[in-house]
């Protein structure tokens, strides 16, 4: 016996597949960019995500190790979501006309945290040495690239997880959301590359534990708006020590 | 989930005590190994800590949208794990049922009946398949070389499945 009649037409398909997990390392990450820029495509991924949820609902729970709450209690500190990366960046795109102004405040706040001591800089200094990482995962916690920082070579290292060659209509840029949550461009990362991005001491400063780093997915050229992303945000984490 | 959106570490340890045990099954269900399940466990516990103030209210329930969070975790560590994850042969695979599911997840298990009802509509090679992928993270490829069949056979099963389902679920 066999299943016979219509199938799903190629589009709808793609949205079904994406969320039964069928596709390769390449069309999936080409689905998580497209979902990014294409509300209604994620729409669709996201019911199909719902509909198949049902075949885990058979599954028998199995109590957990004591031990396991304890540890996420620790890291929470480091994972707060403040009041969501998605409306920062929302308010940024429509804040080009107050930008001078939000500039001057901004250098005015580079001053105060060069001028006072370590201690009172809300998010903690790493200890010398310490790496911090990052992994930029979708809405749908697919990881899309990932960063290390390293303080004492004051350098960025960014890794593309994204195959090369997909979506070669658009590029992907990089931004640093530090704690005075204005994006700065840290320039494109070419799908399946990694590369090292030094930070000359005004930037270094903001690179902390805490800090967001995300991507948005730009026409060629970059983002036409220099104060943040004029694209959607296809990916986006926090750093933090590893 | 607003609570635990604006930042209430008793909210989240709420809804931990409610539902761990039941993602802690499904990351098992799909890892089989304890201590990779407790680490994905925790990843997903902190993905909702950080993403609650994205979840929808009016879209999913909660258990389905974090259940689906951890199987998406799972399979990331699976794929991650390289082709040796997916040297298990596919008789294997089969769902358990007859769980008591909690007061929290009684919204879910009303879902899940209707879709466990349409799965059997299906033909049992057709169910199987998607079964197959859906615990595995199987792509059209591997589950093509697994069953010695061509791409695009494997290909039709799953689309006219998946058709199949999306028609039953909306009936």
């Amino acid at each position: 016996m066999s299943d016979t009649g219509p199938e799903l037409p190629d589009d709808d398909a793609l949205a079904a597949e994406h969320a039964l997990g069928v596709l390769n390392a390449r069309e999936r990450a080409a689905a998580e960019l497209r979902m990014a820029r294409d509300p209604a495509f994620a729409a669709e991924v996201e019911t199909w995500r719902e509909r198949l949820a049902g075949l885990l609902a058979g599954i028998a729970p199995v109590p957990v190790s004591e031990a396991l709450w304890p540890r996420i209690e620790r890291l929470l500190a480091a994972n707060d979501n403040f009041e969501g990366l998605r409306k920062r960046l929302q308010m940024w795109r429509g804040a080009a006309a107050g930008a001078m102004a939000l500039a001057a405040a901004s250098v005015a706040g580079m001053m105060v945290m060069a001028t006072q001591p370590p201690q009172v800089i809300e998010a903690p200094s790493p200890a010398p040495g310490a790496l911090l990482n990052a992994n930029l995962a979708t809405q749908g916690g697919q990881p899309l690239f990932v960063a290390a920082y390293d303080p004492d070579r004051k350098a960025l290292i960014i890794t593309s997880l994204v195959p090369p060659g997909t979506d070669p209509l658009h590029v992907h840029q990089l931004w640093l959301i530090p704690g005075d949550k204005k994006p700065r461009s840290l320039g494109m990362v070419e799908p399946g590359t990694s590369k090292a991005l030094p930070m000359p001491a005004p930037m270094a400063t903001l690179v902390a534990e805490g800090a967001e780093l995300a991507v948005s997915v730009e026409a060629p050229g970059g983002s036409t708006n220099p104060e943040g992303p004029t694209g959607p945000i296809a990916a986006s984490g926090a750093l933090a020590k590893i | 989930m607003p609570r635990i959106a604006a930042g209430d570490r008793a909210a989240l340890r709420q809804l931990y005590a409610a539902t761990s045990a039941k993602l802690f099954g499904v990351c098992l269900r799909i890892l089989s190994d304890r201590d990779e399940s407790e680490d994905v466990l925790q990843e997903v516990y902190l993905t909702i800590w950080r993403r609650a103030d994205r979840f929808e209210a009016g879209r999913a329930s909660v258990m389905t949208w974090i259940s689906t969070i951890a199987r998406n975790r799972a399979i990331d560590r699976l794929r991650a794990r390289g082709p040796m994850a997916y040297a298990e042969p596919v008789d294997e695979i089969e769902i358990a049922d007859g769980s008591t599911p909690a007061d929290v997840l009684l919204e879910a298990a009303d879902d899940a009946g209707a879709l466990a009802a349409c799965m059997d509509e299906l033909d049992a090679r057709t169910a199987q398949v998607i079964r197959t992928a859906f615990f595995e993270g199987l792509t059209y490829e591997a589950l093509a070389a697994r069953m010695a069949t061509p791409l695009g056979t494997v290909k039709s099963w799953i689309r006219r499945g998946l058709l199949k389902l999306r028609g039953c679920l909306e009936r």
